[in-house]
């Protein structure tokens, strides 16, 4: 019952936050100066041609009207049309969003598979000299490049010299996977750096904390393996920070995807909506943002019901908040 | 021994990075008169063209070649339509779909059409499809309709021949026939209801389209039965719509593109020594001008002196060799390169002295003048700004340069009538006559002008005298006069011409590119592309 109550209460929380950001969001994307009409048919067109255009796409009815009438077909599932291609919004993002996922998922993996165990492995080797230096520098670079300098970089080495791999020429997964890997691994690499970093970061202060706790003193008394202690004992009490990181790694990784898609030319979702801003397509802003503010609750949501499962002090209960 | 490893790696990419960057000549050779580059006919034919550009045709009114009024536009639908008339490369008007052309008089002109033209449908075009193109080009809404002239009638004289009948002497007509939004479409189709233009390209033209995703991607495919001699070399064209530089470039350098559109100038530098790639820059009769709001706040412009002064600090060459790396030509109301165009040395702007400028503003209570000059972000309009800002301030005017993304920009400079900006800067098409981007300067004409301009009749009077005037000589005077007026309205101040930078891979790609361009069409000569390898 409790734990039914804490799902209620975040579902209503979520279903509140996702409202006033559609208000936000509306509200931003009319605020935007320089109308669709006059951006989209530019300095040649008629009053006459902006009106129509205004009208088509019911830009000439009272605001207030606009946003019911978005809001109302958004909540079945319709976000209307891309002023700019005619096509269906949901169309847009189906044809893109694999491309955005596919990087994401490519960084995320990246940051649990590479960056938890580096984590893991300079905070044991941590004051060992030169491992805990290069693992300080590697993260510390890792964390201050930003990605359009190294983006940039990967781009200008790749292209000018023959090292193997592709920039640009963007080939989708159903249609030759062989080439999709060869065309996203270099954006997905230069996307996992940062989330790497941090992770490896994290999960090293973690770790660190971790192992001066007395029951891992016990366990070393005990004479428990280093590496029954490391997974057994260390892991799971480490684990809630990297969890909570890993979440905000998740909504870093949907923004940094705008520059790796802008940078090596994949039709994707962030480059999308940035596009979208450009031209005031506001069908596509308002699903966009929307769509990230969703994704941005589940992720939350689903961090904190993580955190709970693994430590009973951050669990859904009332008991649980006051032991906080 | 690793972080020293390291610290060299890093340090060999900075160098590497920022020697590729070393000045050099620009390629912006002839390879024939009129030619940047001639395709080799000895070449196969076949193969697929990867070519990319940077935006695509992103219009709210679709793919109606009638509404289109944006040179990427121009440039996409010119693989599916034709017009009755073509631009050579230098300019002289040359036959398209029509074979030959009569001028019975300075308001008649009778075309002789090809018979052997078909549409991509199979269809023959007829005369009723050129003369119901027309006639629906005049009643749309297009900016085209402006520039097409005073036409007073279009009729089908046979089924070969279509006569035009304007209502007085306009020189530009058989130049504004030659573009995009003049060609002649499928009528009986557009008719019947059976095909919708803002949504499918049916054209007369060497290709069709297989598939478009907006702002993705096109692909054509040559036809097997364009009435031209030959199919086109190509069988297939794929255009990648590449909004950044930096990936147009990587493209270009692993040959995943054979051609595409670069807007840096210092592409050429920067793919210097790259093997297999060269950049020519191609001269265009597009330019930049400096819009002064005559309605502005506190009447900043209303006086014509300030305006003059302004002119007169104006530095072209200092533009053109600091923001256009100097591929840029100063140019008065006529763009420079064109047939007739007129010296922007000789006019009254170029020919004063700062002296006279800070004199002009001191008669005018304008010593000290600050004003904002409002301009889009897309290079190289903010290197530009600087310079002027740089200009303006030897004569005592401070500009404070505002970048706006495009959108914004568009919403200041067209949103509100009357405007509100102060200055602001922008690029005119040029087009293939030297009269024609004059008509800008009527607001009268130019509707979107006229929420910064003020008519000025006498000014109007001499832009319909560059257009209706036909005889060579006169025609130069009157040219000559229409710079001279816009120069002292000084509305809107032309200043530098705007290259097209165009990188292709020679070992891929023998392409044919025009040295001059007037309506931004790269893509004129796609159907004699080749490619050298398979």
């Amino acid at each position: 019952m409790r734990l039914f109550s804490w799902w209620l209460r975040r579902a209503l929380s979520a279903v509140v936050t996702l409202f006033l950001v559609s208000i936000l969001i509306f509200a931003a994307s009319r605020l935007m100066p320089g109308g669709f009409a006059e951006v989209v048919l530019g300095p040649f067109a008629s009053p006459e041609q902006k009106a129509e255009v205004s009208a088509r796409y019911g830009l000439d009815q009272n605001i207030l009207v606009q946003y019911w009438l978005w809001l109302t077909t958004a909540l079945t599932g319709d976000f209307g049309i891309s002023m700019i291609s005619g096509e269906p919004v949901t169309t847009e993002f189906g044809l893109r969003l694999p491309v955005t996922a596919e990087l994401t998922v490519a960084g995320f993996a990246a940051a649990i598979c590479l960056g938890v165990p580096l984590g893991v492995y300079t905070a044991v080797r941590a004051g060992r000299g030169r491992t805990a230096a290069v693992g300080r520098l590697a993260s510390g670079l890792g964390v201050s490049v930003p990605e359009f300098v190294l983006g940039s970089i990967v781009v200008f080495l790749f292209s000018r010299f023959a090292l193997g791999l592709t920039v640009g020429g963007y080939v989708p997964l159903s249609e030759d996977p062989g080439q999709n890997l060869r065309s996203m691994v270099l954006p997905a690499a230069v996307l996992s750096v940062f989330v790497i970093a941090v992770t490896a970061r994290t999960t090293r202060d973690a770790v660190l904390t971790v192992l001066v706790e007395p029951y891992i003193t016990a366990a070393i008394a005990r004479g428990e393996s280093p590496w029954f202690i490391v997974t057994r004992h260390v892991l799971r009490n480490a684990s809630i920070p990297v969890v909570t990181v890993l979440s905000t790694i998740t909504a870093y990784l949907l923004g940094g995807a705008v520059i790796i898609e802008y940078l090596f030319n994949l039709p994707g979702v962030g480059s999308y909506i940035v596009q979208a801003v450009g031209r005031r397509d506001y069908a596509v802003v308002q699903a966009g943002v929307l769509l990230a503010a969703v994704v941005f609750i589940v992720l939350n949501t689903l961090t904190d019901a993580a955190a709970g499962a693994l430590d009973p002090r951050f669990g859904t209960g009332s008991k649980a908040r006051r032991s906080r | 021994m690793r972080i020293p490893l390291l610290y060299c790696a890093v340090a060999a990419t900075l160098i590497v990075t920022g020697c590729s960057a070393a000045p050099t000549n620009t390629p912006a050779t002839e390879q024939a008169p009129g030619y940047l580059a001639v395709t080799d006919e000895s070449a196969p034919d076949g193969g697929t063209l990867e070519l990319q550009m940077t935006v695509d045709n992103g219009a709210a009114t679709g793919l109606d070649p009638q509404l289109a009024d944006v040179a990427t536009a121009w440039q996409l639908m010119s693989l599916v339509y034709e017009t009755l008339v073509t631009v050579g490369p230098d300019f002289t008007i040359e036959p398209g779909l029509a074979e030959s052309w009569d001028t019975p008089s300075p308001t008649r002109y009778v075309f002789h059409l090809r018979d052997d033209v078909t549409f991509s449908n199979g269809r023959a075009m007829t005369a009723d499809d050129v003369t119901g193109s027309l006639n629906r080009l005049l009643e749309s809404e297009g900016v085209w309709r402006t520039q097409i002239g005073p036409v007073e009638e279009v009729s089908t004289v046979d089924e070969r021949t279509v006569e035009v009948t304007l209502s007085s002497p306009y020189e530009p007509f058989l130049a504004a026939l030659a573009n995009i939004p003049a060609a002649v479409l499928p009528m009986k189709e557009v008719a019947d209801g059976s095909v919708d233009l803002a949504r499918t390209m049916l054209g007369t033209g060497p290709f069709v389209v297989e598939s478009h995703r907006q702002d993705v991607s096109w692909r054509f495919t040559a036809r097997e039965d364009y009435w031209g001699a030959g199919k086109p070399a190509v069988d297939t064209v794929n255009i990648a719509i590449t909004g950044q530089e930096q990936a147009r470039m990587a493209a270009l350098q692993n040959g995943n593109a054979d051609l595409v559109m670069l807007g840096n100038v210092d592409a050429p530098q920067l793919l210097q020594g790259v093997r297999g790639t060269t950049v020519a820059t191609q001269a265009t009769t597009d330019f930049y001008y400096l819009m002064l709001n005559s309605n502005a706040p506190g009447g900043k412009f209303s006086d014509p002196r300030v305006r003059r002064a302004i002119n007169i600090a104006m530095d072209r060459n200092a533009i053109s060799a600091s923001a256009l790396g100097g591929l840029g030509k100063p140019t008065g109301a006529t763009p420079a390169g064109l047939p007739g165009a007129c010296d922007p040395a000789q006019l009254p702007s170029a020919t004063a002295g700062l002296d006279q400028a800070r004199q002009l503003l001191a008669e005018a209570g304008a010593e000290n003048l600050t004003f904002e000059l409002a301009v889009f972000s897309t290079e190289p309009a903010p290197a530009i700004a600087q310079v002027i800002q740089q200009n303006l301030a030897r004569v005592g005017i401070t500009v404070t340069i505002e970048q706006l993304d495009e959108g914004s920009w568009s919403g200041k400079v067209y949103g509100e009538v009357p405007a509100t900006f102060d200055a602001a800067l922008s690029w005119f098409a040029g087009y293939a006559d030297a009269g024609m981007v004059g008509k800008w300067w009527n607001p009268e004409q130019a509707g979107f002008n006229a929420g910064f301009m003020k008519p000025n009749p006498e000014l109007n009077s001499v832009i319909d005298a560059a257009i209706s005037t036909a005889d060579s000589a006169e025609r130069t005077t009157a040219l000559r006069e229409l710079c001279t007026a816009v120069d002292e309205d000084a509305q809107m101040i032309p200043l530098v011409t705007r290259p097209a930078l165009i990188g292709y891979r020679t070992d891929t790609l023998s392409p044919t590119l025009y040295a001059t361009e007037g309506y931004g069409n790269v893509f004129r000569g796609v159907a004699d592309f080749r490619l050298l390898t398979q």
